[in-house]
């Protein structure tokens, strides 16, 4: 009948908040970029073209695409249930460890050892994941404290193991972990570039995520988002999906941790997830939490950070102003829910009492 | 006749398409206290919330001392000299009296602040009506009582001459309701005019000089109040009414077998008291067992532990002679059990989703809504097309989402949800509250067919007209307790005065 038109259209409609959050972003730093002197065609031009001016430019864009679109996933299933998992950071801290850790210590052929740190990543993501939760869950601990207190905790962690037992001893001395042997990284898929096969594994999860969403699970987990208080009264157990929840959300940042060490850095190194867990957050939003949704904000956002790098080498627009769309975009996401919502209630408002 | 110091007129209040208040008139008093009673729903807190500028009415008008006047908030409201109590108090707790007090409040030298001068005002008024509260301690070291009196003191900070409490014992024992009740003949002996939010009929006979009675949202009587001549009884005829006669066809169905059988139950509520206390009954196949009693005593625990919401601290639940005290509610459910909540926006309904998702919520996990690993949206849209044929839920198709059905069609969903999985036994909590005339005709004659139809069906209602309408036997609930159980022959007055704790009814159990 007319209700899969219905569906169609409102999913459409449901694009055009997230647009007019980056068209707002743009011109307000538009005019940040006029008042400081530049021009801000310039500069938006030069930043395309860094992003996906040639072949190189749009692999790199790619290549940090990657990540942030699979922690976003784990962001986005946090979310949806209305738990805020704000430490992408940790989580895919632990999976690269665990990657790391488990291709140059274990003397197994690569093929093995691609599955087994694999699965070693997912499971310590999982493990941590489910810890978060139960502590949620069973113990009613704020879930933004404990996940921000972790990204401190294990980004120290990652600190002392490369400064001291996992230090590589033929390093000189300096804070990393020895090479993962070279048949366990990803195949190139583009000579002279980074762009790895990570790249399909991070598809692989988009399309697992969008299916996820079909099943009952994940429909107890929308649930619990909605309402604790309905998801109880109609047999969903609380406590478990909660539980769940979190474990899947970690175990998607793991897992990018895994494809990044496998991918491109090779080894651990002191900071590994740089700013990846913040942005992570935004893209998450900005594709409203739907996974191609998340992919597609993602190409954007890593655009912006590959594009700024060469906006502030080419056109001296510092990149800074690459943070700035950041912080806008974020504001102008969370002003347009808010007016989404203003806007239901005079449409729709029925009854309050 | 004492001097009017207001007038409401004509006030009309819809919400959506529901009349909260239709053409109420009101008037008060000088010095007098102005009993507002009527049933939940009745559209007390509406007409309230409408002269403390909370909501703008429809239509109608505000005299205050014989000059029309419009108020748009509550600041405005308190200029004029209106305070209101809330049922639920506005305090911070980690705070003393006399910051709670100054809270929003705008003080001479605004906008910086002056606890000194509002010290010396709580003090003033603390002695003036009696009111007895240290402006230094604590919130949180204060009883439900004396909090009280801190939100009448702040509702009276600025001179102060109507006063509003919205039910203003619902929270209080009895000792401290009494010693509210001498506050509210100080204050009377001041000359501020207070109105008294209610439904329970001995303190308005006992406080009260005047009473207005509301029902679904229109006026029924205005009357003086005079203790030795008015009579409960002809209070709760009115407030209740009996002038809606459905006609229902209820089939004898014989003696059907005990279903459900609850033993020597108690449980507590949030704040730790026993809220259900040794409560015992039965309801077998094809019966109505309602139970009757002022809201607050208990049904909604009761409620909570049979549905697996809420822990029990003794005594057992048997359902089909299997041992379902203290089951988890997937269990409960698993056990054909249904629930139709008593707040169906907040347990019953996930407003922002549509009918068709609201309709599996409780099966979504079962066939044929899940095929192999994922759900069916088709099987969902199916059933709930159904439903909305079936229950005559009005909205424009399944893909609608329930945040804008009114409330009458809201509950139908729920309705749809619980009846279309076969229950064996059925609880709906205040199945009619809210919803209009046509509505609520139609939930009560689905219960008797259900009930026809052989479905064991436990009845949460503290409206009068519905359980002598629908049920079989009636027992009412008074403070966590039964106190007996009854036929619907029996008259008003007997459940009247069951239903405030007076007399042990004819037990048949």
């Amino acid at each position: 009948m007319n209700s899969k038109y219905h569906q169609a259209r409102s999913r459409l409609f449901s694009l055009i908040p997230s647009l007019i959050s980056i068209l707002l972003a743009c011109l307000v730093s538009s005019i940040i970029l006029l008042l400081s002197g530049h021009d801000p065609i310039e500069a938006f031009t030069s930043l395309a073209v860094g992003a996906f001016g040639n072949s190189y430019r749009f692999s790199e864009t790619l290549v940090k695409a990657i990540p942030i679109t699979v922690i976003a996933l784990g962001t986005s299933v946090a979310f949806k249930a209305q738990l805020w998992n704000i430490g992408g950071n940790s989580q895919y801290t632990i999976g690269a460890i665990v990657a790391v850790a488990v291709s140059i210590y274990l003397d197994l052929p690569p093929v093995f050892l691609v599955v087994l740190s694999f699965l070693a990543a997912l499971a310590a993501g999982l493990v941590f994941g489910a810890f978060l939760g139960a502590m949620k869950a069973r113990l009613n601990v704020n879930e933004v404290i404990t996940t921000l207190m972790f990204d401190y905790i294990i980004a120290f962690l990652l600190s002392w193991l490369v400064y001291g037992p996992m230090m590589d001893p033929e390093g000189f001395g300096f804070p990393q972990t020895a090479l993962i042997p070279k048949a366990v990284m990803f195949t190139k898929l583009i000579a002279n570039s980074r762009l790895h096969g990570g790249l399909f594994v991070a598809l692989l999860l988009v399309v697992f995520l969008f299916l996820f969403w079909k099943t009952p699970q994940g429909f107890s987990i929308t649930m619990v988002g909605q309402s604790r208080t309905v998801a109880k009264a109609s047999g969903v157990k609380v406590s478990k999906t909660i539980i769940i929840t979190m474990a899947l959300s970690a175990g998607f940042a793991a897992m990018a941790g895994w494809i990044d060490a496998l991918g491109i850095h090779g080894r651990l190194q002191d900071n590994l997830a740089g700013s990846l867990g913040s942005v992570a957050i935004v893209v998450a939003l900005l594709g409203r939490l739907h996974p191609i949704g998340i992919a597609v904000s993602a190409l954007f956002f890593s655009a912006l950070i590959v594009g700024g790098n060469t906006m502030q080498r080419f056109v001296g627009v510092p990149f800074s102003l690459v943070t700035i769309i950041q912080g806008l975009v974020i504001i102008f996401v969370i002003c347009s829910n808010m007016f989404e919502h203003i806007w239901h209630k005079k449409r729709g408002g029925v009854q309050h009492d | 006749m004492g001097e009017t110091v207001l007038q409401m007129q004509g006030i009309t209040k819809y919400f959506g398409s529901m009349a909260a208040n239709h053409e109420v008139d009101f008037s008060l008093e000088k010095g007098k206290v102005h009993g507002l009673l009527g049933e939940n729903g009745a559209g007390k807190t509406t007409l309230m919330n409408i002269l403390f500028g909370l909501h703008k009415p429809d239509s109608g008008s505000i005299i205050l001392d014989g000059k029309e006047v419009a108020i748009h908030s509550p600041a405005e409201a308190m200029s004029l000299g209106i305070g209101m109590v809330h049922q639920h108090f506005m305090l911070v707790p980690t705070m003393t009296v006399t910051e709670n007090v100054m809270l929003g409040l705008r003080l001479p030298r605004y906008p910086l602040i002056n606890p000194a001068i509002a010290k010396r005002r709580i003090e003033e008024l603390s002695t003036q009506f009696a009111l007895n509260v240290d402006p230094q301690a604590l919130i949180s070291q204060l009883s439900v009582g004396q909090q009280q009196r801190v939100e009448i003191i702040t509702a009276l900070y600025n001179q102060t001459r109507i006063l509003i409490l919205d039910e203003p014992t619902a929270v209080l024992t009895p000792d401290e309701a009494r010693e509210l009740f001498e506050i509210l003949r100080v204050l009377k002996a001041h000359g501020t005019s207070v109105i008294l939010i209610s439904h329970k009929l001995d303190e308005i006979i006992s406080i009260a000089d005047d009473v207005t009675i509301l029902r679904n949202g229109e006026l029924v009587c205005n009357a003086k109040i005079d203790i030795h001549t008015t009579r409960k009884e002809d209070l709760s005829a009115m407030m209740v009414g009996r002038n809606i006669d459905f006609n229902f066809a209820k089939q004898a169905t014989g003696e059907g077998r005990t279903l459900l059988s609850v033993q020597h139950l108690s449980a507590y509520n949030d704040r730790g008291v026993h809220a259900v206390n040794d409560l015992t009954f039965t309801v077998r196949k094809g019966e109505i067992l309602a139970i009757a009693g002022v809201d607050g005593n208990g049904q909604k625990e009761l409620c909570e532990v049979l549905t697996g919401l809420r822990k029990s601290s003794s005594g057992s639940v048997m359902l089909d002679d299997q041992d379902i005290t203290d089951a988890g509610p997937a269990e409960i459910i698993e056990k054909q059990v249904a629930y139709v909540p008593e707040d169906r926006q907040r347990t019953g309904l996930i407003m922002n989703w549509d009918v068709s998702q609201n309709i599996v919520l409780k099966s979504f996990h079962k066939k044929p809504y899940t095929k192999g690993l994922f759900l069916s949206p088709k099987a969902m849209t199916q059933t709930a097309e159904k439903a909305i044929t079936d229950f005559t839920i009005k909205t424009e198709s399944s893909s609608c989402i329930v945040k804008n059905l009114s409330g009458g069609n809201q509950q139908k969903v729920i309705l749809a949800r619980e009846l279309t999985e076969n229950p064996a036994l059925l609880i709906v909590s205040h199945p009619t509250r809210g919803l209009d005339v046509g509505a609520m005709e139609y939930v009560r004659s689905l219960l008797i067919s259900k009930r026809n139809a052989g479905v064991a069906i436990l009845l949460i209602s503290a409206d009068l007209d519905e359980v002598f309408q629908t049920a079989d036997r009636i027992l009412v609930m008074y403070n966590g307790r039964a106190m007996g159980v009854v036929e619907p022959t029996v008259d008003i007055q007997t459940i009247g005065h069951m239903m405030a704790g007076v007399v042990q009814g004819a037990s048949h159990e």
